[in-house]
Parts: structure tokens; C-alpha cells; sequence
């Protein structure tokens, strides 16, 4: 029974981590028709930067002020960070190419992976950060006689706040409705006068804030290691494939269906655990081509 | 029939050292074949540079190994060329290739760097699901060739049964899960319950497979409890730990490498993981030594890919370690690894095999008589001896791992020098001419039969 909450809870951690990257993949996809191949690199950056600074002299003083709430105020910065990037990208690299087939979007955010990649290897080194030094001082909660982390709880946490908000945000706010309004009909958008470029520099920020969020909230659980962007593109578009392109929900559920089903993977099929994701994102395939919330 | 004797015969058979650090003496004044000058060549060598291709990670998981290669390669290359060169005339270039670029394209590679770069010799390459794919493409293109890592026994039992031009530096992967399975069996022998984490590719399979048929034969009983089978690059491990944790194991074992085992002992740290059972591992601390944090559990057994690991052999006792690591730390301000030591004495080794060749040919030797002279070369490196075998190409020196502990001299954690364990290598591997798989026997190795046939069962 420890074992099943415990496993339940990692499912819920891993699920937490997923969706805020497969959300901005989504909401990036849903407003601009953009398929951003950089989106993993965005969140293996924020988590770089998150190391950086709390791992670092500013991150010592900060703790060192006010302990652990120092360390914590200190993590979103990989976020902010990522959605400044973000509202960088979008106007010098992808707004000239809207009017392009999607061949060459996949290849300017593609092109745009590598330089990520080889951009972080050469700021940071090869070496992985840790910003464990949150995690220690939040230490573990004893579940049974089995202990849990304290800190996977806040990212669980995170996770569902960052879904609500998100929801609350695009069907409860007029900016919510702006949004909604562009990703249905751009023309019609622009014709009624709302500024679709300011529309879509905003929506790619968001998108890419979430994508920071993921790789901030991780850091400390984990290690901003080389690699871990590519690794989470995979997992993210498995997650979008099951859930449907595009959509908020979408990539919630299929948030939770990848997390549970791997997690299910590993505790009973060990052996399968690699096959096991693409198995259930084929299955979803053949019976709704668009994703479990997609539209055609 | 098989004998029975009891473990701590079995082990004294093995010649399982453990060694503790000698006290600094006085430096005496013995220099390292690696430095020694050299007579001057005979008869006339042309002075065009040499072209070598080094294929490593440069991006992705897999850099926190390539950086440190490719660290190696260029100390060695800059080394000889600041001695004129190969036999005073010959500079070294090095064009790179990045590793992370998948196995097709990594073969497309070699092939570019030989037909349009026109490499003289190609080395590196860390993963165990290149090499196989590498070196029959190295034969057939005849481009002279030695693998510093990508260490499966499969590349010579089955992908290039008959290696001319290719050759390997590093020992073979089997010795390293059968270095862990001694280690731990001498450690730990009450230890039945085994737990493993493997990444989920040829090099976890196979440190699955000989940890397992070795520690059988040294602890009867042992039975495996749980399995986890992570993808390579995976960095969240907690439904792996927490089932690892459930299966109550008296041991775990597990081969993460790099970047992915930081994120695994950080997570299983707080999950507890090490709190109830004993750890062990192939390749802990072969990752660059300063990525691990003071924060790794001490006591535990921290693989180095059973090859080198740069506080050892310790102080004065074996001045080429020390050397090499001064000239490491000096130009790179951080600390070798394995791959360091074996893509740095890759081209040192090469540099005396031509020297040798020219002794006996004169002018710039051809590469058959360069090869004639790699195989069966005895040759000192940072680590200790190191043999190529003739009848394979694989290099072969003692294997070595140790336990994990945090000293006061280095800022991050390191193999406790008071408890190196070393094997000698003929004892866990096997010898010239053991009937390779599909040839009487369909075990995943050559060494995984011998251990099957020949080691003794010790008594319950």
C-alpha cells in the first residue's frame, strides 16, 4: 500500500513536469501553428539557468539572508528568463516564416535546438548543476516506513496550480479571449483590430515560461544535465500526440495517462518500460488520429 | 563436476588486491616511457601533419564522458607536437566529430572523414552502440583505427571476429560487472537479495549478465529481486527507486553513467535508497571525477568502468599516473578520467608503435608494419601496464574500482585511497581463443561462458 501512494505520488511529480512542458508546446502550437522543436532545449535551459543562480554566489547570499525562501524566490528565474528568450525568438526567427510551409518552421526551431544545445554546453560546461541545496533543506516526509520528499510535493503543487491558472487565464480572461479568438482566425482577428503580433509575441513567451517553469521546478529534484531538452521534447510530443496538438486539456490528461502508464511500466513490466509510451501514443493513433481533445 | 571451496580461497585465486596509499616519499627521478625522448628516426620521413578523426560526445548526456576524451586527445596531441611530432616531423591535426549524432550517422562519418578527409587514423568513440557499428565500416575502409571506449565484448566476438586495423585501449565491458560482483562478494558476501538499475541498452544488459553469472558463483543463492530498466538519458528515477526500494534488496546494483547517474543518486538520496541496503556500482566515478558532489553516500562501491581513476596507483609508486595527472590538471584545471587516460595514451601508444616500425623499416612506416607493432605491445600507462592482444586487438590491464569517501584535499567526493581494490585481468576475462558465442555455446559473451564453465561454485 506504501508502495502504491509512493508510486502514486511519482506519477503525479513526473506528470506535474510533463505538462508544464507539453502546455507550452501545446498553447504555442494552438495560437501560432507553430510545432516548436526547440521547446525541450527552452526547458533544459531554464533549468540551467535556475542552477546557475541558485547554485551560485547570488543563490549563497540569498539562502544565507533568508534560508530556504531565499533559494525558492530564486528558482523562477529560469522561467522569467526563458520567457524574456522567448519574446526574443519570436519576432527575429519565427515571425518572418508564418507565411512559410511548416517544413521551414521545423527547420528554424530545429536549427535553433543545436545552437541551444551547443549554447549551454559552452555557458555552462559539461559538468551537470544541482540546486540541491533546496531539496536538503526541505528534507523527507515518512510515508509507512518509506520516506517521500518533501519538495516532489511542492512540485506537485506547482503543477496544478500552473494547470489552473492556465485555464483560468485563456477561458476566464479578455486576454484569454484575444487569444482564443487569433488561434481560430488570425484574418478576422486582425480585421477586427486587435494586434496579432503583440498576440503572438506574448503567446510564445507564455509558452515558453512554461517550458522554464518545468526546468526550474526540476532542478533541484534532479540536475540540469546535457541532453535532458531532447529527452523531454520526445516525452513531450508523446504527450501531445495522446492528448491532441494544441489543446490545454489535451495535455493535461495526456500528462497523466504518460506518467501513470510509465510509472505502471517500471513497477510491473520492467522490461517493456521503453516500448510502453509509444505503444499507448500508437494505440491513440489509430483510433483518434487527432489526440484524445484534438481537433481536425 | 564442479569443485566446491569456500569464498575466501576462491577470492585469494582471483588475486583480488586491496591496497591502501603509500606515505609521499621523496620523488626519485624516474621518467615515463610517454616522456622519454626518443632517438632520432631512420632514414628520411616527410613533414606532412597527420590527420587524425576523434569521434565523442560533444553534445547531449553523453558529453560528461566526451569532454574529458577529447581533453585527453588534444594533451597528447599538443604533447607530440611540440616535440616536432610523430618521429620529430609529423604534427598531429585533430578534426572532431560529435558522437550524439546517432549510430547512421556517426558510420556516415567515418566514411566522410576518410574519403574526403583523408584521415590518417581515427579514434575515441565512448558508446557501446557505435562500436559495433564503427569498426566493421574502419575495416573495410581500411582506416587505421583505436577505439578508446564502446568497450563490448560483442564488437570482437561477433561484429569484427578477425580486427586487422582495428584496435580498443580500454578493458573489455564483461570485466566490469564481473569487478563489481568481486568487489561486492568480498564486501558484502551475506548479501542474497540483489536489486539492479540498468540503462536499457547494450552496456546495461551486459553489466546485468556477468555482475549476475560471477556473484552467483561467489555467493551461492543470490537471486535477483527487482529490475529497473531506464532509457539512456532518462534523469527522473523515482518510480525506479521507489520500486527498487519495495523489492526489500540487501543490495543494489546499477551501471547509470554519467550525467543520468548524478540525477539518480541526488533523487535516491532523499528517497532513502541507500539508507537499508548496500550499493554498488560499474561506473559511479567514471564520469569527470569533480561531478560528484560531497552529497554521495560514502562507503559504496563507485565503478570506474573497472579502468583508471586518477588517485591511483597513489603517490610516487607509479610516477606516470602522477605525471599525467599534473600535466592534466596544469593545462585543463580539472582531473582525468578514464576515457582521459585512454584517449591520451591512444596516440602515445600509437607514437611508439611508429617509432618501433621505423627502427626496424626506416622512412614512415606503412600501416601493416605499424600494426604488426600495436599487437601484442606491452605498454605503461597512467593506469599500469597495458596489454594488446594479438589475436583480438583488445587492450587489457588490471581492473580496479574502490569505495566512495569524502577527503579533504579534493572539493568533490572520491575513491577512498586506504581501500582501492584491484584484480588482475587474466582472472576475470577470457583467455586468447575461448570459443566466441555461436561457436559451441550461445552466451551473451565469450567471458560469460568461460565464468560459466571454469569458476568454481563456492559452498553455501
Amino acid at each position: 500500500m506504501t508502495i502504491f501512494i509512493i508510486q502514486i505520488l511519482n506519477s503525479l511529480f513526473y506528470a506535474a513536469v510533463l505538462f508544464l512542458i507539453a502546455a507550452g508546446l501545446s498553447l504555442i502550437y494552438g495560437v501560432m501553428r507553430i510545432v516548436n522543436l526547440a521547446h525541450g532545449s527552452l526547458y533544459a535551459l531554464g533549468a540551467y539557468v535556475s542552477a546557475w543562480v541558485v547554485g551560485g554566489a547570488v543563490g549563497h547570499a540569498m539562502s544565507g539572508a533568508l534560508g530556504l525562501a531565499g533559494a525558492l524566490l530564486l528558482l523562477p528565474i529560469g522561467a522569467v528568463v526563458i520567457a524574456a528568450v522567448g519574446a526574443l525568438i519570436e519576432p527575429t526567427l519565427l515571425r518572418p516564416l508564418y507565411r512559410r510551409p511548416e517544413e521551414y518552421h521545423l527547420l528554424i526551431t530545429f536549427g535553433l535546438l543545436m545552437i541551444l544545445e551547443d549554447a549551454m554546453k559552452l555557458l555552462f560546461g559539461g559538468t551537470p548543476l544541482s540546486a540541491g541545496s533546496i531539496m536538503d533543506s526541505m528534507g523527507s516526509i515518512p510515508i509507512g516506513r518509506l520516506l517521500y520528499p518533501t519538495y516532489n510535493l511542492v512540485v506537485v503543487a506547482i503543477g496544478l496550480i500552473a494547470a489552473l491558472g492556465l485555464w483560468w487565464f485563456i477561458y476566464r480572461t479578455r486576454f484569454g479571449v484575444i487569444l482564443r479568438a487569433t488561434s481560430q482566425d488570425r484574418r478576422m482577428a486582425a480585421a477586427l483590430g486587435l494586434n496579432v503580433g503583440r498576440v503572438y509575441v506574448q503567446a510564445f513567451a507564455i509558452g515558453c515560461f512554461m517550458a522554464g517553469l518545468g526546468g526550474a521546478v526540476v532542478v533541484p529534484a534532479q540536475a540540469a544535465v546535457l541532453g535532458m531538452g531532447v529527452e523531454a521534447l520526445v516525452l513531450a510530443f508523446v504527450v501531445v500526440v495522446i492528448g491532441g496538438l494544441g489543446s490545454l486539456e489535451g495535455a493535461l490528461v495526456g500528462a497523466l495517462i504518460v506518467s501513470l502508464v510509465r510509472t505502471a511500466g517500471i513497477q510491473f513490466f520492467p522490461e517493456i518500460e521503453l516500448a510502453v509510451l509509444y505503444l499507448i501514443a500508437t494505440a491513440v493513433l489509430l483510433i483518434r488520429p487527432t489526440g484524445l481533445f484534438g481537433r481536425a | 563436476m564442479t569443485v566446491q571451496l569456500d569464498r575466501r580461497s576462491f577470492l585469494n585465486t582471483l588475486g583480488v588486491t586491496m591496497g591502501a596509499a603509500a606515505a609521499a616519499t621523496a620523488v626519485p627521478p624516474i621518467v615515463p616511457a610517454a616522456a622519454q625522448t626518443s632517438p632520432p628516426p631512420k632514414g628520411s620521413i616527410p613533414s606532412t601533419p597527420l590527420k587524425f578523426g576523434h569521434m565523442t560526445f560533444l553534445t547531449g548526456p553523453g558529453a560528461v564522458l566526451g569532454e574529458p576524451s577529447l581533453k585527453g586527445h588534444l594533451l597528447a596531441a599538443e604533447e607530440i607536437n611540440a616535440r616536432g611530432g610523430i618521429l620529430g616531423k609529423r604534427k598531429i591535426e585533430t578534426i572532431t566529430a560529435d558522437e550524439n549524432a546517432g549510430t547512421d550517422a556517426n558510420v556516415k562519418e567515418l566514411r566522410r572523414m576518410k574519403l574526403s578527409e583523408k584521415i590518417d587514423m581515427f579514434t575515441g568513440v565512448i558508446s557501446s552502440g557505435n562500436t559495433p557499428a564503427l569498426g566493421p565500416v574502419a575495416e573495410e575502409l581500411s582506416v587505421l583505427t583505436i577505439f578508446v571506449d564502446g568497450c563490448t565484448d560483442f564488437l570482437w566476438d561477433k561484429a569484427v571476429p578477425n580486427p586487422k586495423y582495428t584496435f580498443r585501449i580500454t578493458n573489455i565491458q564483461s570485466a566490469d560487472g564481473v569487478t563489481c560482483a568481486v568487489a561486492a562478494a568480498q564486501t558484502w558476501p551475506t548479501a542474497k537479495k540483489i536489486a539492479h538499475i540498468h540503462p536499457d541498452y547494450s552496456y546495461g544488459r551486459n553489466a546485468f549478465d556477468h555482475f549476475m553469472i560471477a556473484y552467483k558463483k561467489m555467493v551461492p543463492g543470490a537471486e535477483v529481486v527487482s529490475e529497473g530498466w531506464p532509457k539512456l538519458g532518462t534523469t527522473d528515477f523515482t518510480a525506479h527507486i521507489t520500486k527498487t526500494i519495495s523489492s526489500n534488496p540487501d543490495l543494489i546494483v546499477s551501471s547509470v553513467w554519467g550525467g543520468d547517474y548524478v540525477a539518480l543518486y541526488k533523487q535516491a538520496l532523499r528517497f532513502g535508497m541507500f539508507n537499508n541496503a548496500k550499493f554498488a556500482s560499474t561506473i559511479a566515478f567514471g564520469v569527470a571525477p569533480h561531478a560528484i558532489g560531497k552529497d554521495h553516500p560514502e562507503g559504496v562501491i563507485a565503478g570506474v568502468h573497472s579502468n583508471y581513476y586518477f588517485t591511483f596507483p597513489p603517490g610516487n609508486r607509479w610516477p606516470a599516473n602522477k605525471i599525467f595527472v599534473e600535466k592534466y590538471f596544469k593545462r585543463w584545471n580539472e582531473y582525468p578520467n578514464f576515457q582521459s587516460d585512454g584517449a591520451y595514451h591512444t596516440l602515445h601508444m600509437y607514437k611508439t608503435a611508429v617509432e618501433k616500425a621505423n627502427r626496424l623499416v626506416g622512412g614512415w612506416p606503412d600501416e601493416e608494419a605499424v600494426i604488426s607493432q600495436l599487437e601484442g605491445m606491452y605498454f605503461e600507462t597512467a593506469a599500469g601496464y597495458l596489454y594488446i592482444r594479438p589475436d583480438n586487438h583488445q587492450g587489457y590491464k588490471d581492473a580496479v574500482t574502490g569505495f566512495s569517501k569524502n577527503v579533504a584535499e579534493y572539493q568533490f567526493q572520491t575513491l577512498d585511497p586506504a581501500r582501492m581494490i584491484t584484480i588482475p585481468i587474466r582472472n576475470i576475462t577470457a583467455p586468447p581463443h575461448w570459443p566466441k558465442p555461436g561457436n559451441g555455446h550461445n552466451d551473451p559473451t565469450a567471458t560469460y561462458n568461460w565464468i560459466k564453465e571454469t569458476w568454481p561454485q563456492v559452498a553455501a
